[in-house]
């Protein structure tokens, strides 16, 4: 009876100093955490609204840029980010999260598009689980470059937006290049990002018109 | 009562002749998910010596205090607590690693080699020899995940340390970014060094 008391004593005396040391560091860093996470979306906010900052931009600068050049604003549950011009005044540009389920897990991203929304002007994924080399490659340059410029409007049926097709030439304006080895990858981003989109013109868009 | 190891005999057994990768197939899961990239490597090495370290000393000072049959329970608490540490610092300071380890670090935990060293060595061993002890496991691990990383990233990705050192047009070889690629890497690694280093009597026998 005694040896089960000690037991019980020593696992809880345990337990309650780890789970205090642990609840310390955590405390500690907690603000740490969430200004990289909050840092982390800003800068890619900024980079998809085509806003530029510098290469060795610091937290703070980017705090900075963001408060300055984006303003947040809610419409229909859905979080715009309006990008405006350096003299505060003019919108360049509107930002909103796509996302949906890769080949392997969430992923998760930000699209950009025209005042008029009638075309892209950029896209990027910053989170996910895609297999380095091959699905991650969504992050890559030549990947999300292509999406620039693609012309926007609501689509009939079956119809998409945009296509991801196997790399080659004969390809259509709205057909942009897959990712050789990741095809579920690849078809994954088509559909949810066709998806977003098509929402964010149906629904979202006529209510920002509207004002 | 054997006589208790010296210093350069632990490090010794955990670097090479007892080495947890090569000899012991312990930590397998990990070595073939971080050792795509140098640098996520390298961050997991630093976690998984931190753990192992700090686990083996905590559970070496407790060892006369700890019930035998709640032990386990007590290990897992001590090493859970060390890797959710190592996992929130990592976060704070590293946030573009943690990202790139994603669960990995956490499943630390997990690591045989880890629980491995209390059960067999920190519960019998007086806190330095076992701090000791850890070091040596770990460092062993560590130098196993660094050997296949430096194998895999310029194979796979052209790059060593981020900077590219293959030539123009060579084709990344896409199997050694992924898991089965450490698997092969690790196997005709492991092979090599058993066949050429026999230690049991097993290997000793099969000849080369």
């Amino acid at each position: 009876m005694k040896k089960r008391l000690y037991s019980m004593v020593f696992m809880f005396v345990l337990t309650f100093f780890f789970a205090a040391v642990v609840s310390a560091v955590k405390v500690h860093n907690e603000e740490r955490i969430q200004t990289n996470q909050q840092v982390k979306l800003q800068r890619i906010i900024l980079a998809v609204l085509g806003i530029p900052l510098h290469e060795r931009a610091t937290n703070r600068e980017v705090l900075e840029t963001f408060e300055r050049r984006v303003k947040p604003i809610e419409v229909k549950q859905q979080t715009l980010y309006v990008g405006y011009a350096e003299n505060g005044k003019q919108i360049t540009a509107y930002a909103f999260a796509v996302g949906g389920a890769g080949f392997w897990g969430p992923v998760y991203g930000m699209v950009s598009v025209d005042p008029e929304a009638s075309r892209i002007l950029g896209i990027a994924f910053y989170r996910h689980s895609e297999t380095p080399g091959l699905g991650a490659r969504i992050t890559e340059p030549w990947f999300t470059k292509q999406f620039a410029g693609l012309p926007l409007f609501p689509v009939e049926g079956d119809k998409k937006i945009f296509y991801l097709k196997p790399a080659g030439p004969g390809k259509g304006p709205n057909e942009l290049d897959a990712i050789t080895g990741a095809t579920g990858t690849s078809r994954a981003v088509e559909t949810f990002v066709n998806r977003d989109l098509d929402r964010f013109l149906r629904e979202t868009w006529k209510l920002v018109k509207k004002g | 009562m054997p006589k208790p190891l010296s210093g350069s005999q632990i490090f010794l057994q955990g670097l090479w002749n007892d080495n947890p990768v090569l000899r012991q197939i312990l930590g397998i899961c990990s070595t073939l998910a971080v050792t795509n990239l140098l640098v996520n490597t390298l961050v997991m090495n630093a976690g998984l010596i931190f753990t192992v370290c700090m686990s083996n000393l905590t559970v070496s000072i407790l060892r006369n205090y700890t019930p035998m049959r709640i032990r386990m329970m007590a290990q897992t608490l001590i090493i859970a607590s060390y890797v959710i540490i190592v996992d929130i610092v990592i976060g704070a300071y590293l946030p573009d690693i943690s990202e790139a380890l994603g669960p990995y670090v956490g499943l630390i935990i997990t690591n045989c080699i880890v629980m491995g060293r209390c059960e067999a060595f920190a519960r019998n061993n007086r806190p330095w020899p076992s701090f000791v002890d850890g070091l040596a496991m770990s460092l062993g691990y560590a130098a196993v995940l660094l050997i296949i990383a430096v194998i895999r990233e310029p194979l796979g990705f052209g790059t060593l340390f981020g900077y590219r050192i293959m030539p123009e047009g060579f084709t990344p070889w896409t199997i050694m970014i992924m898991a089965p690629g450490a698997f092969f890497t690790l196997g005709l690694f492991a092979w090599f060094v058993r066949a050429k280093f026999p230690q049991t009597a097993e290997e000793k026998k099969q000849g080369h």
